[in-house]
């Protein structure tokens, strides 16, 4: 071993103070630390390891940044010490920078092969990289230096488990197990562990070997986790087993929980009966097996709904009449969303709503007198089924009808009023139906779930303030506001919502603020795996661990990210595009009254951080605040900040980043990637996103503008691309949009091919603009969206209209006149004195009141 | 998040949810083992949170959750009795936890909740 380098080695009286600085930190006596360590470094100024454990010190008391810069200082000055690198380390982990901190504890590890302590946080920091290969060097390791801690065994078998070894998991498992000695009864630890081993015999379709080991331990009582056993039972039955006997494990199953579908499924699998291509005999068994069921466990919904799904003509009614009426009698407000999965057979449609009908008919009352104080009847439920059915297939006026009719009955049952609120929804009517839903929340304040739905309507409807007093009397008190909270509790539902609200009404800012938000909460997500990385190994809970790996290796798939990736990766192109928009919008931002008391109380609530902080400081200066980051005071509340960065395209691509790997199926991400990588000058990205699009959907409308738009860009290159890439980048335009297909392109041609759908003349209009061609005509494939056997969806022509302001049309006023017109009864296209007396129509008196005052 | 993870990974066969057909879920119980107790006490499940979406109602969701989560108390743990926190002013679950479930009252808890509120600390035994 090589000799300590002069400046580590301390004499005597000093190197009996490091010792006890260790200590002193390991029992976080930290204002006599400090001290310990300042004697030293009086002597001895340029000790390293000294310096980083001041700093160490320093960081946990608080003061981060001083000390991160005495820990820096420390490891120049020591660059082979493993007590520097180990707390340069440390630091870093804390402050969630991983791969950071991963190649510290490499460097802590190679001056100390064999410090416990360091090798377990690698462990734990490759685990949460994903870097398996050298996981598995770490926990052999570990494993090497303490054979007897049961840990070390598990850590070494999974990481072989994820690094795509099983069969190395499995040996290092049969390992473990011949060194047990006195495992105690009903240990629900060893329970855990047999279950893993089971899983891994599973995925190594060792089938009878898994059989053997789950039922010997079943019945030994050494798993006790009755549920896991049967379950596994059934699925290797199915896999690799007699089907009786496959047969008897659902069935066991379905005895102990008739509620689960998967268990019906897998019954029926094993007789061969697949629920999505059923024969005629395969139907009437299927049937059969169901009636049994709903005979002897009448308490079970899945059964009998399940035979809906699979029955047909006289028999599906005669069923399906049976179950709604048990629903309507019970009052099961669920019960259309229930029904509505059949309704892609339009027979069963039809047949619905033909005993609806009659059913409505016997039911209705002779003499309409309301009556307010009537319980909810199966007329009602029957009005309100049929309410929920039209609209469904678009008939909304009739929808309202009903639901009117149904209100004159039983004006206080809160499911009217919100599906009120969602028929006018879809009728392009947001105000009305905020003002709906806000009737539902009034029945019952104490409701949680009818305060969420009416605040979120009230967004829709580009409420935003008003909205936020909603959500505020439920939210904490001494939150800086509703919406903070809300932020806190990382509620997606509510920052999408809040953040597509501002991005309609133009404040950029405010929406890329919550779209961040949003994406700061995946990351917390993510994060939030790391301790488990040890927890779970401490627990041998290894299958429900293995269960969050693979969640968290598919989370960026979620679809509240991706919706703020897309609106977010939007805006940043805009902004590239036009950085005049940014300038606009910032300019023009006037804060109405509910925002400006927001930003007072939220100015307050930091002002009393401050103070508080100072008081703590002072006070309590050697309180343990541990390593982790504290949220520093928010620097740029309103976004301005994120609107006017200098690189909109690097922020986007930020966003976009973790997409084409795991949504690749989605035509939208692939269509953003193309947005920013045009931009960014990267072709073959952007020829290979959009190869990916066309996969999908070749005659997709926003891939046929970007098809115009990359001919464009390619077309003006000032200079042709470098050397081998443009070779590659020409190889795949070629593939992407062939010389012979060149037709595919003309506008004239894809309007033919699109003759009846508003997106493709919207879609063939931004290409004729792209490619310059003079606004009238540009605005007359526009305006062919009016013609009569054009399908023009209420959500195409709001976005028209958006673009038509955006690109300064002369005919944008027009266009809101016509759209106004045929969307008779949406309110989105009337003019803003138009809006503002409905707006005024449905707020309560109180709130009138404040706005007269 | 991590206040979910921690009742997942700890007891996994405890805690259910409820979907809908399109996977959504609906309802769900989140439950955990309370296993460090004194001498008075015995090892006991603890119903962190039931909840099922006011458009799922009528449906018998919540009993059927925390039927699941009560009977795998028992087996994987050998629980004897499982308890839980409800504030006294919250009748709708007073209702399902005393009326539909069985659960009776253990003792009243002053100032429970971060705001202040009451609870009645409930307790239902799983001894046959």
């Amino acid at each position: 071993m090589a000799p300590t380098p002069a400046k580590r080695a301390l004499p005597s009286k000093e190197s009996g103070l490091f010792r006890e600085l260790l200590n002193l930190y390991e029992s976080r006596q930290l204002k006599k630390g400090l001290k310990t360590a300042d004697q030293i470094l009086k002597k001895y100024p340029e000790h390293g390891e000294t310096l980083c454990m001041k700093g160490l010190i320093l960081t946990h008391m608080g003061k981060r940044e001083e000390g991160r810069e005495l820990v820096k200082k420390g490891v120049r000055l020591d660059l082979t010490s493993h007590i520097v690198w180990h707390v340069f380390g440390l630091i870093q982990k804390g402050e969630k920078n991983y791969e950071e901190a991963l190649k510290s504890y490499t460097q802590a590890l190679k001056f100390d092969k064999e410090n416990m302590n360091i090798l377990r946080d690698a462990a734990h920091l490759q685990t949460q990289l994903r870097n398996f290969d050298g996981l598995v060097d770490t926990r052999y390791l570990l494993l090497k230096l303490r054979p007897n801690l049961r840990q070390n065994w598990i850590g070494l078998a999974v990481a072989h488990h994820l690094n795509g070894n099983p069969s190395d998991a499995k040996k290092v498992l049969e390992h473990y197990q011949r060194t047990l000695k006195n495992v105690p009864d009903y240990d629900v630890e060893q329970s855990e562990l047999l279950l893993y081993h089971v899983r891994l015999l599973e995925e190594l379709e060792e089938y009878p070997e898994a059989l053997n080991m789950l039922d010997i331990n079943a019945k030994s009582r050494a798993i006790v986790d009755r549920v896991g056993i049967m379950e596994t039972r059934a699925r290797i039955l199915s896999k690799h087993g007699p089907p009786e006997e496959a047969e008897h494990a659902w069935r066991a199953l379905i005895q102990h929980n008739p509620d689960n579908v998967n268990y019906y499924k897998g019954l029926l699998a094993t007789k061969n009966i697949d629920l999505d291509a059923l024969s005629e005999t395969n139907r009437a068994d299927a049937l059969q097996i169901l009636q049994d069921f709903t005979t002897h466990i009448p308490r079970a919904d899945t059964p009998r709904r399940l035979a809906l799904t699979i029955s047909t003509g006289d028999e599906f009614e005669t069923l399906a009449k049976a179950y709604v009426l048990r629903a309507l009698k019970k009052g099961i407000p669920s019960l259309f969303v229930d029904i509505k999965t059949l309704y892609s057979d339009d027979q069963k449609r039809a047949s619905i709503e033909a005993f609806f009908e009659s059913y409505r008919e016997s039911l209705e009352p002779s003499t309409p007198s309301p009556d307010p104080d009537a319980d909810p009847t199966e007329y009602l439920w029957t009005l309100y089924f049929l309410a929920q059915h039209y609209s469904s297939v678009g008939n909304h006026a009739r929808a309202l009808t009903l639901l009117d009719t149904a209100l004159l009955h039983t004006p206080t049952l809160p499911d009217l009023h919100t599906m009120r609120g969602r028929v006018l929804k879809r009728l392009g009517d947001p105000l009305g139906a905020a003002n709906a839903v806000e009737q539902a929340r009034l029945l019952d304040g104490q409701d949680r779930f009818l305060n969420t739905k009416a605040a979120k309507y009230r967004l829709r409807a580009g409420l935003t303030d008003e909205a936020s007093d909603v959500f505020g009397l439920f939210t904490r008190k001494d939150a800086p506001s509703p919406g903070a909270d809300l932020e806190d509790m990382q509620s997606l539902m509510y920052l999408v919502e809040e953040a597509n609200a501002h991005r309609r009404k133009g404040k950029l800012h405010q929406a890329l603020k919550k779209y961040h938000a949003i994406l700061k909460v995946f990351q917390d997500f993510e994060d939030d795996q790391f301790d488990f990385h040890g927890y779970s190994l401490r627990k041998f809970t290894i299958n429900i661990y293995l269960n969050l790996i693979s969640w968290e290796d598919k989370l960026w798939s979620h679809p509240a990210y991706i919706t703020a990736a897309l609106a977010a990766t939007q805006i940043y192109v805009t902004v590239h595009d036009d950085p005049s928009v940014a300038k606009d919008v910032l300019s023009s931002g006037t804060s109405s009254e509910a925002e400006k008391k927001a930003k007072k109380k939220a100015k307050k609530a930091a002002q009393k951080q401050q103070e508080e902080a100072k008081k703590g400081a002072a006070a309590s200066g050697n309180e343990d605040k541990g390593l982790e980051l504290v949220q520093p005071k928010d620097e740029d509340p309103d976004g301005v900040k994120l609107l006017s960065d200098p690189d909109p395209l690097e922020r986007a691509w930020k966003f976009l980043a973790p997409l084409p790997g795991l949504a690749q199926d989605s035509i939208d991400v692939w269509i953003a990637v193309y947005d920013v990588a045009i931009r960014r000058g990267k072709y073959l990205q952007a020829v290979r996103a959009l190869s990916n699009a066309k996969a999908l959907d070749p005659e997709n409308a926003e891939l046929y503008v970007r098809y115009v738009h990359l001919r464009k860009a390619y077309s003006s290159l000032a200079s042709p691309l470098p050397g081998s890439v443009g070779a590659v980048v020409a190889k795949a335009l070629s593939s992407l949009l062939p010389e012979e297909q060149q037709s595919q392109l003309d506008t004239n041609q894809y309007l033919q091919r699109h003759s009846t759908d508003g997106r493709a003349a919207f879609a063939a209009a931004r290409g004729q603009y792209i490619l310059g061609s003079p606004r009238d005509e540009v605005d007359n494939t526009i305006f062919t969206v009016f013609n009569p056997d054009v399908n023009l969806l209420l959500k195409t022509a709001i976005d028209i209209f958006s673009w038509l302001n955006e690109t300064h049309s002369p005919r944008a006023d027009e266009f809101r006149v016509a759209a106004d017109k045929k969307f008779a009864l949406s309110t989105v296209f009337k003019t803003a004195s138009e809006q503002a007396t409905v707006e005024k129509e449905g707020l309560s008196v109180e709130e009138q009141q404040e706005v007269i005052d | 998040m991590r206040y979910y993870l921690e009742h997942l990974t700890t007891w996994p066969s405890l805690s259910y949810v409820a979907e809908d057909s399109k996977g959504r879920i609906v309802g769900y119980v989140l439950a955990k083992m309370v296993q460090d107790v004194g001498p008075d006490d015995e090892p006991h499940g603890h119903l962190s949170s039931v909840s099922v979406l006011r458009s799922y109602r009528r449906l018998g969701l919540a009993k059927k959750l925390v039927i699941q989560s009560q009977e795998a108390m028992a087996a994987v743990y050998k629980a004897s009795y499982v308890a839980l926190h409800v504030r006294t002013s919250n009748r709708p679950a007073l209702s399902l936890y005393r009326d539909t479930l069985g659960f009776s009252l253990h003792v009243l808890k002053r100032k429970h909740y971060a705001d202040g509120e009451d609870a009645y600390a409930m307790r239902l035994s799983l001894e046959h």
